[in-house]
């Protein structure tokens, strides 16, 4: 069973982000990175479906400059077996990710590529679904629990819908991104970070594997949210009508 | 060598989601004693696999005693250098003074004193038989030397150890002996009784390994402190016990015995972690406020006296900082921190630590006093490092003996 896990290196959703003056990105001195939490949850899956096959390898994809080797490695101190990542100056829109991610699929050919239903930081959540399309396998999104035919044929993936549960069963491989409530990822051991440096890692350059990135999104402007301004109690209804009318101007 | 590599990040990192979510909740349980650190300690050992990596590493250890594995060196190699990392620990006793002091002084009395003393004075029978299991947190470990009427003044204490065959007959007492009040293994420092050459061994203090459960031993209940209330505290009473001369660490007595400047070396190598996490704790808590809290319409992080408090904190965080690391590197190196600098460092940290934790508190105002930003209690935590371990006093006194001696003048404490 080879398993391949995308992960995206994002700011710590715990810490403050701040848009830097030109509007072009965000503040990046004394910020922390981590692997986008959704994509933590699926380098769990991964490892819990090759813990419960008793055999596989957990190989990990991460696309962008050289830093992101951190959030590799991360991961495989969490226990995956072998790192690739795709050299690129700055984090791809989501059709260029996929795209990448389709050529990385088909030289590994996995069972089954597991990612975060989205990154926290762009919050697009479209590489996963356009992935699948292109390699024209199934797809199961905002996976709640995930198993494994014994022949590795077929996934049952209980998915998160409005209101309730869907089961759906799909053919392997497919592409399948994991929700919030998929697992709780693990914490990296103290012999599994001292590992992490020594397992392999392959760097590709979007040419060696074939692709020409062609953005189809420019970013125009980043602002930041308008500071919350604290509530106010109104003594009559007719005030509030008139407030609701005059100032918010919603009616 | 003054930075953290990515390896020790991937630790800060694993530990403090760790204790956010298994310590943070219980704080208020462990203070009133409702909840013991020891499982705590367990689940961490597990979780992060120090159980397996102590038993590997124990097994190799007891197969070349004495000697390096190779193997041992290129896996800690990972880290950006060759050979074993003191740095690791330090980092985790950081994390755990950021959230939870109690827990570290708990930790560091099982894993550091009463484990290291047994691993760095214990034949191979003696580590495996006590050391082992306080290494894994099987069984909890403490250490006891200060006694009712003895504490700077550690070797004028008077728990007796009476030769008799093959047996040792203990008597004495300790106190404000960590973990004394439920550990399974009690390190228990005491002076050969020899009846007319007792003169002879004066100068010596030797350790007995003691298991819960001799006849004769028997212990407090925890006392009520003032902080660090969530690492139990108690006292040890030792009456008629006796035990087999295979429970003297070392087995020989020449072997065996301490003299004072080996055994506070232990107690002091807590102190610039602990230090560190409390100081890193109460600037961030400190900078954070000084940014939301607002007085006339401003921050109050624009008024100047607060500023003075962030950069003397923040000062206070960078020395402390680098004694951690300088520590690191020299126990890597292999290198000898002098006496004088040993004191020097955790009489810097100790008192750094108090004086963060007031100003956290003072810059928090009636917040601060409140236990919901918890600097209160890392102030009532930190001033421990103020005692334990040898006082600020003490640290004073030792400084300026070895300063003074270097120039043929011989200081004599309590003269």
């Amino acid at each position: 069973m080879k398993i391949l896990v995308t992960v995206k290196r994002v700011p710590d959703p715990d810490m403050k982000v701040r848009v830097n003056a030109e509007g072009t990105g965000i503040v990046e001195d004394n910020m922390k990175f981590v692997i986008n939490p959704f994509d933590e949850i699926a380098v769990e899956e991964g490892l819990r479906i090759k813990e419960k096959k008793g055999e596989g390898e957990v190989v990990i994809v991460a696309i962008g400059p050289s830093v992101v080797q951190e959030q590799i490695r991360a991961a495989l101190a969490m226990g995956a077996d072998r790192g690739i990542h795709v050299d690129v100056d700055s984090y791809p829109d989501p059709l260029n990710t996929a795209k990448l991610l389709k050529a990385v699929a088909e030289k590994e050919a996995p069972n089954i590529v597991i990612m975060g239903k989205q990154a926290v930081d762009d919050d697009y959540g479209q590489a996963g679904q356009m992935l699948a399309a292109m390699l024209g396998w199934a797809q199961a999104t905002f996976a709640y629990k995930v198993e494994i035919a014994d022949d590795n044929s077929k996934a049952t993936v209980t998915r998160e819908v409005d209101g309730g549960l869907e089961t759906i069963e799909i053919d392997l491989p497919a592409v399948v991104t994991a929700d919030l409530r998929l697992n709780e990822p693990r914490y990296a051991s103290l012999p599994g970070i001292m590992k992490a440096k020594t397992k392999p890692m392959d760097v590709f350059k979007p040419a060696d594997l074939g692709v020409e990135l062609s953005p189809v999104l420019e970013l125009v402007r980043m602002e930041e949210p308008p500071p919350r301004k604290g509530g106010i109690i109104v003594e009559t209804v007719d005030e509030l009508l008139d407030k609701l009318r005059n100032e918010a101007k919603v009616i | 060598m003054f930075e953290l590599q990515e390896g020790h990040r991937m630790i800060e990192t694993a530990m403090r989601q760790f204790l956010e979510k298994e310590v943070v909740p219980l704080i208020d349980d462990l203070e009133e004693g409702k909840v013991l650190p020891y499982d705590i300690m367990r689940k961490m050992a597990e979780t992060f696999g120090l159980t397996e990596m102590i038993k590997a590493r124990f097994q190799k250890m007891l197969k070349k005693e004495g000697k390096k594995s190779e193997e041992e060196e290129s896996e800690a190699g990972a880290f950006g250098g060759p050979g074993f990392d003191p740095l690791i620990g330090t980092i985790i006793g950081k994390e755990i003074a950021r959230v939870y002091p109690s827990l570290g002084l708990a930790m560091g009395a099982t894993l550091g004193l009463a484990g290291g003393t047994i691993m760095a004075k214990g034949t191979p029978a003696q580590k495996e038989r006590w050391g082992l299991p306080i290494l894994t947190f099987e069984k909890i470990g403490a250490w006891g030397m200060t006694e009712p009427e003895s504490g700077s003044d550690a070797f004028a204490l008077k728990t007796t150890a009476k030769p008799d065959g093959d047996y040792y007959i203990l008597n004495g007492q300790k106190t404000f002996c960590t973990n004394a009040p439920y550990a399974d293994i009690f390190v228990i420092y005491a002076k050969i009784d020899r009846g007319q050459e007792a003169k002879r061994d004066k100068r010596f203090i030797f350790p007995f390994v003691v298991e819960r459960g001799t006849p004769g031993l028997s212990v407090s209940e925890p006392f009520k402190k003032m902080g660090m209330k969530g690492s139990p505290t108690g006292a040890v009473y030792l009456d008629d016990v006796r035990v087999h001369k295979s429970h003297l660490l070392g087995e020989t007595e020449e072997s065996a015995r301490d003299q004072a400047k080996d055994v506070f070396a232990g107690e002091r190598t807590g102190a610039p972690a602990m230090a560190w996490g409390i100081i890193e704790r109460c600037l961030e808590v400190t900078v954070k406020y000084a940014t939301e809290r607002k007085q006339w319409d401003r921050p109050i992080g624009e008024f100047q006296l607060i500023q003075e408090k962030i950069a003397r904190m923040y000062v206070h965080l960078e020395n402390v900082r680098n004694i951690a690391f300088k520590h690191a590197w020299a126990q890597k190196e292999g290198k000898k921190i002098t006496m004088k600098e040993a004191c020097a460092a955790k009489l810097y940290c100790a008192r750094a630590a108090t004086e963060c934790a007031l100003e956290a508190i003072q810059a928090l105002g009636g917040y601060g006093y409140m236990k919901e930003y918890r600097v209160e209690m890392l102030m009532r935590d930190a001033k421990l490092l103020q005692i334990g371990g040898g006082t600020d006093e003490i640290q004073i006194l030792n400084i300026a003996k070895e300063l003074l001696r270097a120039e043929g003048l011989e200081v004599k404490l309590g003269g």
